[in-house]
């Protein structure tokens, strides 16, 4: 008897790790074994034409201690993360104006939304030519207001290329925030409004004790988008800025990119990509902490 | 002092109206029930004493203001909501306080407050919990009290027990009644359920339509009612029905049924029955005006008829029969009867003093 469920329980073992194993080996493949790998080489002096040596904390040291672009890369992608809210709160707006019963509150909607399924690099190419010194529609608005005398090269002046290349990454993530906000609205029952209204609370207090604090597990939801997005705008910024100039919009992502395959050398770029790696584990930890239980706020059943 | 009173009071959505110029008026502490099918406008008729829909015209007065124009919180009423509309990110006692916070009242009289209605509610053990971590019948509670604690002039009530299981539906609707008792208070409730309406009701108010079809207590509105639809509305199994002609014979007055047969007019109804003569009429008959008895039909008090069972569903203290009568299904209401099945002769004598008489046309009680 024993022995016979004690069969069968094998017999799902082998099963389960049957099935696990083409998934397993491509995660083993191209996550587990780069990231060791990465691991290792960050310790190494490692080039194509030698044999690698061990180079111990070298590397760190140089990028912590005497890499300004380094520098430069970091509080750029920390820029870029801190943005997040900023979009967030024009997409809550949104979301509230398009919850409210207007009409045709369903082609906004739609309109809103649509800039998130473009391709990043179109989106790119479209902001790179709204911004354009010559012929972009910025500068012909702010020549022909008379504004300004000549066109700004906002993509080509260190102190705006920035807050441009943000403004065209939050306008293209907004539609999505919106959504997830919308769906947050219109999943707290709208007698709670009427219950609200009874017991005194004007318009405001409405929003800030009843609408904040159920949409705070989206809000959270957008912020850990926001996050993600700011260490995986590769595609947008290498479109429209390259990074530059001068590394005025050099991200962490862009940078190990530029060390390794434009300058080849791929153990200092693992070093990087090792710091990238374990701020982003940071903030993924501090996030969760901060959600800290109350995710689950909205009532279900 | 703060009675209710609604001067034809109409709502219209677009081009519909739905509620037509209502006349209504609930005394001081008086507990009144809106009672009808869905659709008929009685939700719509609380939420617009709540200040929750705008009245398209009339006027609504509380106490001795019209509150047309005010906010729903300046009506000085509180309201408990069908789906209980508790705030879900809050503790129990934050849902019963948030009302006196916005209100500004000092903290220490708002924990007085909440401390006294939840004595009286028995929710007491539950103060620090969050409404999910609650059973149906305690978030029930915990949305009265979110009412009692305003100490409100009027309390509305939502289909307040329509999402809880039938056993406590009735044991909330009992507690609900000894709370009007405890807080003196004036309360307006709706429900579709007219065994709610009926239990806890001082007068009710049957709506159909948008329209009030008849107001009065639940002794007046069950034994009195003014048309077949009160008559078919109020009452479990609802009253039977059956299509008739008044004829005049040998014996005196009497029903003529579409088989041809025939159930005479007790003596005294003849003079106020008499009239109708020749006719279209529909006959009402409650389940428990059919008796087993061998009582002796004097002056046509009574009618004797023998049908073939055909349902029988037996509730334990009753059991309903059903059978045909001149082409209409009929239920009655016995003691439990052993032993007799599907196919049986019921022996029945029907007391006619308790019939009601409806015109065919109007559907209006003669």
């Amino acid at each position: 008897m024993a022995f016979a469920i004690r069969r069968k329980r094998t017999r799902e073992l082998l099963l389960i790790w049957f099935f696990l194993a083409p998934s397993l080996l491509i995660f083993l493949l191209y996550r587990i074994i780069p990231l060791l790998w990465n691991g290792v080489l960050s310790f190494e002096f490692w080039s194509p034409y030698k044999p690698a040596e061990f180079a111990g904390l070298y590397h760190y040291e140089e990028m912590l201690l005497y890499d300004d672009v380094f520098w430069q890369a970091f509080w750029n992608t920390a820029i870029f993360m801190a943005s997040a809210p900023i979009g967030i709160l024009i997409a809550l707006l949104v979301a509230i104006l398009v919850d409210t019963p207007i009409r045709g509150r369903n082609v906004y909607r739609t309109i809103v939304f649509m800039s998130y399924p473009v391709m990043t690099v179109a989106v790119g190419i479209i902001w790179q030519w709204l911004y354009n010194e010559k012929v972009g529609l910025f500068n012909y608005v702010l020549v022909s207001l008379g504004i300004v005398e000549q066109g700004i090269p906002f993509l080509e002046t260190a102190s705006l290329a920035l807050p441009a290349v943000i403004v065209a990454s939050i306008w293209q993530v907004l539609g999505f925030y919106m959504i997830i906000l919308l769906t947050g609205l219109q999943n707290i029952q709208p007698s709670l409004y009427e219950a609200a209204a009874i017991d005194g609370a004007n318009a405001w207090m409405r929003f800030r004790r009843i609408t904040l604090p159920l949409l705070r597990p989206s809000i959270f939801l957008c912020f850990v988008i926001g996050i993600i997005n700011s260490f995986t705008n590769f595609d947008l910024i290498y479109v429209m800025t390259d990074g530059g100039p001068s590394h005025a919009t050099e991200l962490l992502v862009t940078y190990i990119y530029r060390v390794a395959f434009k300058l080849a050398q791929f153990d200092y770029a693992a070093a990087l990509t090792i710091v990238n790696f374990l701020f982003f584990v940071f903030l993924a930890w501090l996030a969760n902490r901060l959600a800290g239980g109350e995710v689950g706020a909205v009532e279900t059943g | 002092m703060a009675g209710v009173e609604l001067r034809k009071v109409a709502k219209r959505f677009g081009d519909i109206e739905v509620v037509h110029g209502i006349d209504l008026v609930v005394r001081h502490n008086e507990f009144v029930v809106l009672v009808g099918p869905s659709g008929c406008g009685k939700s719509t008729v609380l939420r617009m004493i709540a200040g929750l829909e705008e009245i398209t015209s009339g006027e609504i007065v509380i106490g001795d203001k019209v509150i047309n124009e005010l906010a729903p919180k300046d009506r000085d009423i509180a309201m408990v909501f069908q789906d209980y509309a508790l705030y879900p990110h809050l503790t129990v006692f934050k849902n019963l306080s948030f009302g006196l916070e916005m209100q500004k009242i000092p903290a220490a009289e708002i924990r007085e407050r909440v401390e006294a209605a939840a004595n009286i509610l028995n929710i007491t053990d539950f103060l620090e919990r969050k409404p999910r971590q609650l059973s149906g019948g305690q978030r029930q509670r915990v949305a009265m009290g979110r009412a009692i604690v305003r100490r409100p002039n009027v309390f509305l009530f939502d289909e307040p027990l329509s999402n809880l299981d039938a056993k406590l539906r009735t044991q909330m609707r009992t507690e609900i009644k000894k709370l009007h008792e405890t807080v003196k208070t004036t309360v307006i409730y709706v429900t579709h359920d007219q065994v709610e309406a009926m239990t806890l009701a001082e007068r009710i108010v049957v709506m159909r339509d948008g329209y009030v079809r008849q107001i009065g207590s639940p002794d007046e509105v069950y034994n009195r009612p003014n048309s077949i639809f009160v008559a078919g509305f109020i009452g479990a199994p609802t009253m039977n029905f059956i299509a008739c002609r008044l004829t005049e014979g040998p014996q005196g007055l009497s029903l003529t049924l579409q088989d041809g047969s025939a159930l005479p007019i007790p003596a005294e109804l003849a003079e106020r029955y008499g009239p109708q003569k020749n006719r279209d009429l529909v006959l009402g008959l409650r389940p428990e005006v059919f008796h087993q008895d061998e009582a002796p039909v004097v002056n046509g008090s009574r009618a004797r008829i023998a049908p073939t069972i055909g349902v029988v569903e037996p509730l334990g203290s009753d059991t309903l029969f059903f059978f045909d009568l001149a082409g209409t299904e009929v239920v009655v209401r016995m003691p439990p009867l052993v032993g007799l099945r599907r196919g049986d002769t019921l022996p029945l004598t029907i007391d006619m003093g308790k019939m009601h008489l409806f015109d065919a046309a109007t559907e209006q009680v003669l």
